[in-house]
């Protein structure tokens, strides 16, 4: 830069940093700028360039010594304590006159920049590069020398340096970005493997630009950076993240960040998915969250958010929601609170999880269970039966035969005979009731239909009608004539069979027996009522053995004990149950239970 | 030397004559009581407490009958006349091979045996060792 000193020019006036001085380096003239510029006061005389900002470095010197052009950057402390970087720019007079006009420039900030960028250099390996398309030459800095592995001395070319990318997809992609910027100077950025002199793979990114005359390429240039270490670090998080995107998508795992302080909750796409709730309905996903619970789970649930905020116990609970198609979905919750150094939490964080499948499948692994117990219970039963109707009958047989032929038997011949034959009719009656039971655990949902009640329990009437007209019993009906249940129609009869027969076997002798039948439908279940006033059955002493195998209560010694073992199973074959109130010498009232629902 | 008196408890009319004739045969006892339930056992034992001599030497006792089974006459004896546990030797003859019949029965330290349907002869020369 160089000024013009008119005669009447006042450099005082001038807001540029700007001193004339002489190579004593006393100073002739200055601008208020310069003033400014080293934050003196106004009034203040500069008198000698030393003044301004202390010693004169020796390169400076040296240039005023022998009238040189000259560009120092010097350190100097601000005023203030600042470090700043001021460039003292020295140009003779060009009048003839010895002497200098020094302009100041404040390049703290370039400084500083340039010394981030050199430090960034060396911590992230960038080496420069330029290709002079019209000598044919290439530049490679020392850094991008030493990315690829190759000695200082290394005379690179355009060939050489494409070579260096990975065969295949790298090489490739270079070579059609380097063609791209030289056709039509389309710059690129690019992330490639390139092999090294010395073999090693490394991810380099690439940054090229072109350099243009009259649209043409004549050249470009870049920068060359090893990210290697970076690359792998991403791709390996990349997956990571990939992986752990997949686990939580398909394990339906919903996340969520909730800011305490500000209480603010962030929720991802799964827990909206989760909830069945739109993102767009609802502002803030506390409300979302809110709404959705459960009435039943609601203060547990929120009681249990507080009791974490509070450090009293971990988030770590089930609760359930309601999703807007009315249906209910179990929600497994976990959550981690993190506090500041007082213990204040400031944020909580944590997975929502819809386990009602798992929970599904845990009560039908409960139902299995409870279903193989009762199973095994009627396979001990079966043992029972085994042991004792097939046994003593089977045994008998063979006792009796076995004295027959031992000839221990004479003139009783015939009778044995008889006593086999006996034996063996019984034993095929108990086969055919164990044939009868095994059916009956073999009745399928598909042979369940809706059957009208009082045609089947008229009929059975009908059948016993001797039996009752005998035992002057009264039959009391009180029932709907429409009235069904799901059920199978041989069971019924059966049923209402057995219930009958036992009620005028078992009647009182003091009292004319009096059978009302009842039904009526509770909810989705139908109820019938047997009641009778007999004898009764001490619930207390045989609730757990009434309706099993061969169980009798009663000084009837044709009692088989096999009838309500038969009508309990026929009831649970048709998803129902059976129930005994009774009182000993007032009378039983059996309870047929029948579930409405298909 | 056999019994004088055996009772026979079982439900089943045609394992009773068969057993007794068997009984008999094998000269186990001159006389055999059948009775069909536990019940009638123990009021004809009850009856007999006074007059020791008159009680059975020998009770062949069935488990399952109706009205009062095996295990509830058990139960009775258990709390009843010394006498009559010390003086009826008690085996059970019974149709159940379940192991919990006869692991039952060993909880009863007044029981002489355990016996499994079709009663035969070595069980009778068994019983008739014991007296």
């Amino acid at each position: 830069m160089k000024v013009d000193l008119k005669e009447n020019f006042d450099l005082r006036e001038s807001p540029i940093p700007l001193v004339f001085m002489d190579k004593d380096h006393g100073i002739l003239q200055f601008s208020t700028g310069v003033l400014n510029f080293f934050e003196l006061p106004n009034s203040h005389v500069p008198k000698k360039l030393d003044d301004l900002f202390g010693e004169l470095p020796l390169g400076l010197k040296t240039c005023v010594n022998n009238n040189l052009e000259h560009v120092e950057i010097i350190p100097i402390v601000s005023k203030k304590g600042k470090q700043r970087w001021i460039k003292a720019s020295l140009f003779p007079f060009s009048n003839g006159s010895t002497g200098f006009q020094v302009f100041f420039d404040d390049v703290t900030e370039d400084k500083e920049h340039y010394e981030l960028a050199l430090e960034a250099k060396k911590i992230a390996k960038i080496g420069s590069w330029k290709v002079d398309l019209i000598k044919n030459s290439i530049f490679w800095s020392k850094i991008t020398k030493t990315i690829h592995e190759v000695p200082s001395d290394f005379e690179p070319d355009l060939e050489k340096g494409i070579n260096f990318y990975k065969e295949g997809e790298h090489r490739e992609r270079i070579v059609e970005a380097v063609s791209a910027c030289i056709e039509s100077g389309k710059p690129f950025d690019v992330e490639l493997i390139i092999v090294t002199a010395k073999g090693n793979e490394k991810w380099v990114r690439s940054i090229g630009e072109a350099e243009r005359s009259n649209g043409k390429t004549i050249g470009f240039y870049g920068v060359f950076q090893d990210i290697d270490e970076i690359k792998r670090e991403k791709l390996k998080n990349e997956e990571l993240n990939n992986r752990m995107r997949a686990a939580v998508q398909s394990a339906q795992i919903g996340i969520w960040d909730w800011d305490v302080v500000n209480n603010h909750l962030i929720w991802d796409d799964n827990m909206f998915t989760i909830f069945d709730i739109d993102r767009d309905e609802f502002k803030e996903a506390y409300k979302a969250w809110e709404s959705a619970l459960h009435p039943e789970d609601k203060e547990r649930a929120t009681h249990e958010v507080a009791l974490a905020l509070e450090g009293e116990k971990d988030f770590d609970t089930v609760f359930r929601i309601r999703k807007q198609d009315g249906s209910i979905a179990h929600i497994q919750g976990r959550a981690q609170v993190f506090r500041d150094g007082n213990g204040k939490p400031l944020r909580m964080v944590g997975i929502n999880a819809d386990v009602t499948k798992l929970k599904r499948k845990d009560e039908r692994l409960r139902k299995l269970l409870d279903l193989t117990e009762k199973q095994n219970q009627k396979l001990l039963n079966f043992a029972q039966i085994v042991s004792h109707n097939l046994r003593s009958n089977s045994s008998n047989i063979s006792m009796l035969s076995g004295m027959l032929l031992s000839n221990i038997v004479k003139k009783e011949q015939d009778k044995f005979l008889d006593m086999i034959h006996t034996s063996s009719e019984r034993l095929e009656e108990t086969l055919n009731q164990l044939n009868e039971i095994i059916r009956i655990q073999e009745t399928r949902y598909s042979d369940l239909h809706g059957v009208k009640v009082l045609p089947i329990l008229e009929n059975v009437l009908e059948r016993i009608n001797a039996t009752i007209v005998e035992s002057k019993a009264e039959v009391c009906i009180d029932m709907p004539k429409a009235i069904r249940v799901i059920g199978v129609e041989p069971y019924l009869t059966s049923i209402f069979m057995n219930l009958l027969t036992n009620s005028i076997k078992y009647k009182s002798p003091q009292r004319a027996l009096k059978i009302t039948i009842k039904a009526e439908i509770l909810g989705n279940r139908t109820v019938i009522g047997f009641e009778d006033n007999g004898l009764g059955i001490d619930l207390e002493k045989n609730a757990k053995n009434l309706f099993g195998m061969y169980k009798t209560f009663h000084n009837n010694e044709d009692a088989k004990g096999v009838g309500l073992f038969i009508s309990k199973n026929q009831m649970e074959a048709m998803n129902g149950k059976i129930e005994v109130r009774s009182t000993v010498n007032k009378g039983s009232t059996f309870y047929l239970y029948f579930n409405n629902n298909e | 030397m056999g019994a004088k008196k055996l009772f026979l408890v079982d439900d089943d009319v045609i394992f009773k004559i068969a057993a007794e004739v068997l009984i008999k045969t094998h000269k186990l006892a001159d006389e055999v009581v059948q009775m069909s339930n536990g019940l009638e056992a123990y009021n004809a034992l009850i009856a007999l407490e006074h007059s020791p001599n008159d009680l059975p030497d020998v009770m062949l006792l069935d488990i399952n009958m109706p009205v009062m089974n095996g295990w509830e006459l058990l139960e009775e004896l258990k709390q009843g006349p010394e006498i009559i546990r010390n003086q009826v030797q008690i085996h059970i003859l019974t149709s159940s091979i379940a192991p919990e019949d006869l692991n039952l029965s060993k909880t009863y330290d007044f029981i002489d045996g355990y016996i499994t349907k079709p009663l035969t002869n070595s069980d009778i020369d068994k019983v008739k060792k014991g007296l």
